[in-house]
């Protein structure tokens, strides 16, 4: 695999697999090296092997086990290329994040279409006061040439499970994205806004992003996913992050786009001993919204807690698929999971927890509450759970239903407006997850975006 | 005439509860409706309040001359008709506090008054709980949540109060309740008491009526109002036992 030569696929290539291997030879040829890809660095041979494995397997349909709810044939059958760069100026006025009031953010990165814009840098209080002292931000292009080896193993090993499989197309083509370093504790968050901005239909983007937390570090973590202009690509986006022992990261990843954008999202988290992860998926946008969690709790006492808020509106598509594996001993896992499902949108959450052989005393918890807003809506929730070691501790339920009528008459007999009411139960509803928020900002900022595309918004805001 | 119920009948789940029920309430009268389980006072309450799968089959219901029973559950709330549940509902996520608030502010604007300022809501609703002897922390919970019985009782009551209903409808608001917390409720009941205000209390127990002293007591049963009268009609059912309304009626 070390010549730029088409890759043999197994089935009849689709017209998307076809455009994505005209996009892997175009970087080929583009190598400022002027060298075929070669073997000659653990990155180039990964990405080599990611991009041949892409091929071999194709694109996910929906007879795979994780995709059987979310069809991918139409878009299978389109050609893409690769999204612009935006120039940064029109990208920065669009930042909706200062109407979002994360105020105390520590330094915020604008990506567009998966191209960090200069510059990747602190803002100005920030830098001066050296909170930034334990946050190293590179540019991933440049952080590969200087230390192929590092990136590799942060992307290692490759997956060929049907959930992994975008990441994998990602991992061979993402040609830029993030690589932060937290060294210590970081005071106040940090915000990765990602623009999706295209010119025309038929590009696609991929923006990657690695964290690597140093043991003992400390830090949130906000990638904030929004459109600029009419189109935008298909975003196929992924994230690494890796907790050294003891360190403790709070992520969100917040799906904000318009309706006419499909997302692909592939998070991945490495846990060491004793680390704590809290992740919240938010999914308030986008036409299509495919978010995978993969967390692998790989030594003792590594603990993940993972929320989803997954919003149906209107035609929305939303598929959340968790996979968390317990690797190690007293490893404690707790997912919670609230879907609404209004209009004719679709609504998907599925979750697995494997208890490997010798995770003994691992504690595991699924919640997930579904809730149906209109006859034409459908979500459907299914945890599952994978035990291969004794002495565990796992809990799962499910339940999908519609506003609680009694609840519902209680509220109407003291005189509310049924469209009052019903939005209150609604957010009643997501308040488990919205109340584990650590970060009173990033929560009163997702309330906002939440109720406004709740009926009745102008009375549920003056509840707050 | 404040409520005026004619031949009301209706039904729960296909079932015929309500069988031709007659009551006239004039403002500033308390009446009791008494009777055994299952005789279908709950039922009443719930209708006249516009619990949707409670089907009307017959009769009517005027609420100061208008048809009630035309409009939605808020409509009647506003208009001025409380319904204190019999169990009432937890609502966890939604605060006490906000749903007085949004409560109080949708009668006001049904009644073209401006939302109520929320320094003097707060002054009031302390007053009220006062009166009530509930606890302040009472303001940071969910609607109901995790509160005991006689907790849910006490804050149907403080709803009551806030809401300053024309018509209380007090669905065994004395059940599952101690002494002290009998004698609490009642004396928020009776603050309410006044010539332009009603309420109708549904009771198994003659107890309540030691404290809250009404007007009118009826006895119903099997859907029906057997037999109406003053106080003292409540004291002879606790001496003789609703069967003897029924074997009376036969006879």
């Amino acid at each position: 695999m070390s010549s730029p030569q088409p890759f043999a696929a197994a089935a009849a290539p689709t017209a998307a697999l076809r455009s994505f291997e005209a996009q892997w030879l175009a970087r080929q040829s583009e190598s400022p090296r002027r060298e075929p890809c070669s073997a000659r660095d653990a990155l180039s041979a990964l990405r080599a092997e990611a991009m041949g494995r892409f091929l071999r397997l194709g694109l996910p349909t929906t007879r795979d086990e994780s995709w059987r709810y979310t069809n991918l044939r139409r878009l299978a059958a389109e050609s893409f290329i690769d999204a612009p760069r935006a120039p940064a100026a029109s990208v920065e006025a669009a930042d909706p994040l200062d109407s979002w009031r994360i105020a105390e953010r520590l330094a915020t990165m604008h990506m567009v279409n998966g191209f960090p814009m200069p510059p990747a840098q602190a803002d100005a209080g920030a830098r001066g006061n050296g909170a930034l002292k334990h946050i190293e931000i590179n540019y991933l292009r440049d952080f590969s040439r200087v230390n192929p080896d590092l990136v590799a193993r942060h992307l290692s090993p490759l997956s060929d499970a049907d959930g992994a499989r975008w990441g994998l197309l990602n991992t061979a083509l993402f040609t830029d994205g993030l690589y932060l370093k937290i060294s210590g504790n970081l005071t106040a968050p940090l915000v990765i806004v990602h623009t999706a901005a295209a010119d025309r239909p038929g590009t696609i983007a991929y923006p990657r992003v690695i964290v690597d937390a140093a043991p003992g570090s400390n830090a949130t973590i906000i990638e904030h996913h929004v459109q600029h202009g009419e189109w935008t690509p298909l975003c196929n986006s992924a994230t690494q992050l890796a907790l050294g022992q003891d360190a403790a990261i709070e992520h969100y990843r917040i799906f904000a786009t318009g309706s006419g954008c499909t997302h692909i999202d592939s998070l991945d988290v490495h846990q060491q001993r004793g680390s704590r992860c809290k992740q919240f998926t938010i999914a308030l946008g986008g036409g299509l919204v495919r978010a995978s969690l993969d967390a692998h709790l790989n030594e003792p006492g590594a603990c993940l807690d993972s929320y989803s808020l997954l919003v149906g509106h209107e035609e929305r598509h939303v598929d959340c698929v968790n996979i968390v594996t317990h690797r190690a001993a007293n490893t404690r896992s707790q997912q919670t999971a609230r879907s609404i499902a209004a209009g004719t949108s679709r609504v998907i959450f599925n979750s697995k927890v494997v208890v490997e052989a010798g995770a003994v005393q691992a504690q595991s918890q699924q919640s997930c509450r579904g809730l149906l807003l209109s006859d034409s809506a459908e979500i459907d929730s299914r945890p599952q759970l994978e035990i291969r070691a004794d002495e565990v501790k796992c809990a799962h339920g499910a339940t999908t239903g519609r506003l609680d009528p009694d609840m519902l008459f209680y509220m109407l007999s003291r005189g509310l407006d049924r469209g009052t009411a019903q939005s209150l139960l609604i957010y009643a509803f997501l308040a488990d997850v919205l109340t584990g928020m650590s970060l009173n900002s990033a929560r009163s900022a997702i309330e906002d975006a939440l109720i406004a595309q709740l009926p009745d918004s102008q009375v549920l805001r003056s509840f707050r | 005439m404040l409520l005026k119920i004619s031949e009301l009948s209706a039904r729960v789940a296909g079932k015929e509860i309500l069988k031709g029920i007659n009551l006239e309430v004039e403002a500033g009268e308390v009446h009791a409706i008494m009777g055994p389980n299952g005789s279908g006072k709950s039922t009443l309450a719930q209708v006249l309040a516009g619990r949707e799968d409670y089907e009307v089959t017959g009769g009517s219901v005027l609420f100061e001359g208008r048809d009630l029973l035309t409009l939605p559950p808020e409509e009647r709330a506003r208009a001025g008709l409380f319904l204190g549940f019999q169990y009432p509902v937890e609502i966890p996520g939604v605060n006490n506090v906000y749903l007085l608030k949004a409560a109080l502010n949708a009668k006001r604007k049904a009644a073209g008054e401006p939302e109520v300022d929320a320094y003097e809501f707060l002054a009031l609703i302390k007053q009220k709980m006062k009166l009530m002897q509930m606890s302040e922390t009472f303001l940071t919970r969910g609607v109901n949540e995790g509160f005991s019985g006689g907790e849910k009782k006490r804050n149907e009551v403080l709803q009551m109060l806030v809401l300053e209903p024309k018509l209380a409808i007090l669905d065994e608001t004395d059940s599952g309740l101690d002494i002290d917390a009998l004698k609490v409720v009642s004396t928020g009941v009776n603050s309410l008491r006044d010539s332009k205000r009603a309420v109708v209390l549904v009771t198994h127990y003659q107890r309540l009526l030691d404290y809250i002293v009404p007007d009118r007591v009826h006895v119903l049963s099997a859907g029906r109002i057997l037999k109406s009268g003053d106080r003292s009609l409540a004291l002879e059912l606790e001496r003789r036992g609703y069967d003897w309304v029924k074997e009376s009626k036969v006879a």
